[in-house]
C-alpha cells in the first residue's frame, strides 16, 4: 500500500508532468486562459491518459514483449493513443450528443499532446506492473490537471492586473510558469 | 491593497461562457449552427505547423458539431451569433462524461486487485467498471438534458470582425 501512495505522490507532484518533465506545454500555454476550459481539458486528459496507459501497458506486455518488438514502441503507442481518443470521442457522442457538442473540442487536442505519449513510454521503461501503470497514468494526469487549473487561475488574475505593456500576455505567463516550476522543485527529493 | 481586492471581479459568481457560431441553415422555427473554432491550438496563427488543424481534427470536425437552436430572433443563413452556456454547465458536463466512468473504473480495478491480485482479473474488472460508468453517465446526461442545462442560449448577434478572443 505504501509503495502505491509513494508512486502517486511521485507522479503527481515530485515528477510533475508539466513542471518537472516539461511535457504537454502546448496545452499548458494554449488552454489556460480560463479556469473552466482548463478544468474541462484537465478532466478529458485525465480520462484519456488513464485509459491509454492501461491499453499501452497491455499492448506492451502481450504484443511487444513476446515478439521482441520494443523498437516499435513509439509508433505503436501513438496508434493506441489515437485509438483511445477516438474511442472516448465515440462513447461521449453515443452517451450524449449534447455532451459531445460541449466537450468534443478538447479531444482532438489530446491526440497531439506529448504528455500522453511521454507517460506511456515512461511506464514501459520503468517496467511497471499493470496496477502500477494505471496508478502512474492516473496520478500523472492529476498532476497535469492540478497545474493547468492553478496556472489558469493565475492567468485570470493577471488579465486584470496592472502589468507593464512589454510583459503583458505570454511573457508574464512564461515568468509565472517558471516561478511555479521553481516552487514545484521544492517537492524534489521527497520520493524518487 | 484593500482597494485592489475591492476592484476584483467575483470569480465565484456563475457567469456565462460565450462562443461564436455561424448559422448554416434555417428550418422552420429552428436554426442550424456550426461553432467557430475556439481559442485553443486549432485557431492560433501557427496551427498549420503544429498538426492540430487538418484531416480528422478540430477544423474538419466543426461540421460534425452542428447543433439546433430555437430561432426566436429571426436569424438568417450566414449570420454570426454569440451564444452562451452557464459556466458550471461545462463543469457538470465534464464530470458526467469523464469523472464518473473513471471513478467506477478505478474503484472496480482496486477492488479486483485487492480480492484477486492478478493482472488479468484486474483488467477485466476495470473494463466492466468502465462500461458501468458510461451507463451511469448516460443516465445523468439524460437528467441534465431534461433540465435544459446543456443547451446553449442565444445572447446577441456578433458584430463584424468579432472573435472569441476579443
Amino acid at each position: 500500500m505504501k509503495e502505491y501512495a509513494l508512486l502517486i505522490i511521485s507522479a503527481a507532484l515530485v515528477n510533475n508532468v508539466i513542471l518537472a518533465r516539461f511535457l504537454g506545454l502546448c496545452s499548458f500555454m494554449g488552454v489556460t486562459t480560463r479556469i473552466d476550459t482548463a478544468v474541462g481539458m484537465g478532466m478529458a486528459t485525465t480520462f484519456v491518459i488513464t485509459v491509454s496507459s492501461m491499453a499501452d501497458w497491455a499492448v506492451g506486455a502481450y504484443l511487444l514483449e513476446p515478439y521482441n518488438l520494443w523498437y516499435l514502441r513509439t509508433v505503436t503507442f501513438i496508434m493506441v493513443i489515437a485509438a483511445a481518443v477516438q474511442f472516448t470521442e465515440l462513447t461521449v457522442k453515443k452517451v450524449s450528443p449534447h455532451l459531445f457538442q460541449m466537450l468534443g473540442i478538447y479531444l482532438p487536442l489530446i491526440t497531439t499532446n506529448c504528455a500522453v505519449l511521454g507517460i506511456a513510454i515512461l511506464l514501459v521503461e520503468h517496467k511497471m506492473s499493470f496496477i502500477e501503470a494505471t496508478l502512474f497514468g492516473f496520478a500523472s494526469s492529476i498532476g497535469y490537471s492540478l497545474v493547468m487549473v492553478m496556472f489558469a487561475g493565475l492567468r485570470e488574475r493577471m488579465a486584470l492586473a496592472d502589468i507593464p505593456r512589454l510583459f503583458a500576455g505570454p511573457p508574464i505567463g512564461f515568468i509565472v510558469a517558471s516561478l511555479l516550476a521553481l516552487a514545484f522543485m521544492g517537492f524534489s527529493g521527497m520520493t524518487s | 491593497m484593500g482597494e485592489t481586492v475591492d476592484n476584483m471581479t467575483d470569480f465565484s459568481a456563475p457567469t456565462m461562457i460565450e462562443g461564436i457560431a455561424q448559422v448554416v441553415a434555417v428550418d422552420g422555427n429552428m436554426a442550424w449552427l456550426v461553432p467557430e473554432s475556439g481559442t485553443s491550438c486549432g485557431g492560433c496563427s501557427s496551427a498549420a505547423a503544429c498538426g492540430s488543424k487538418g484531416i480528422g481534427t478540430v477544423a474538419s470536425r466543426l461540421e460534425a458539431r452542428r447543433f439546433q437552436l430555437v430561432n426566436d430572433a429571426g436569424l438568417r443563413v450566414g449570420e454570426r451569433v454569440v451564444l452562451g452556456i452557464r459556466e458550471n454547465a461545462l463543469l457538470r458536463a465534464s464530470i458526467t462524461a469523464y469523472v464518473i466512468p473513471l471513478a467506477t473504473l478505478l474503484i472496480a480495478g482496486a477492488l479486483a486487485q485487492w480480492v484477486a491480485g492478478s493482472d488479468t482479473v484486474t483488467m477485466a474488472a476495470m473494463l466492466a467498471g468502465l462500461v458501468l460508468g458510461l451507463w451511469f453517465a448516460r443516465l445523468r446526461a439524460g437528467r441534465l438534458m431534461a433540465k435544459g442545462e446543456l443547451a446553449p442560449r442565444f445572447i446577441r448577434r456578433a458584430s463584424a470582425g468579432e472573435t472569441c478572443n476579443s
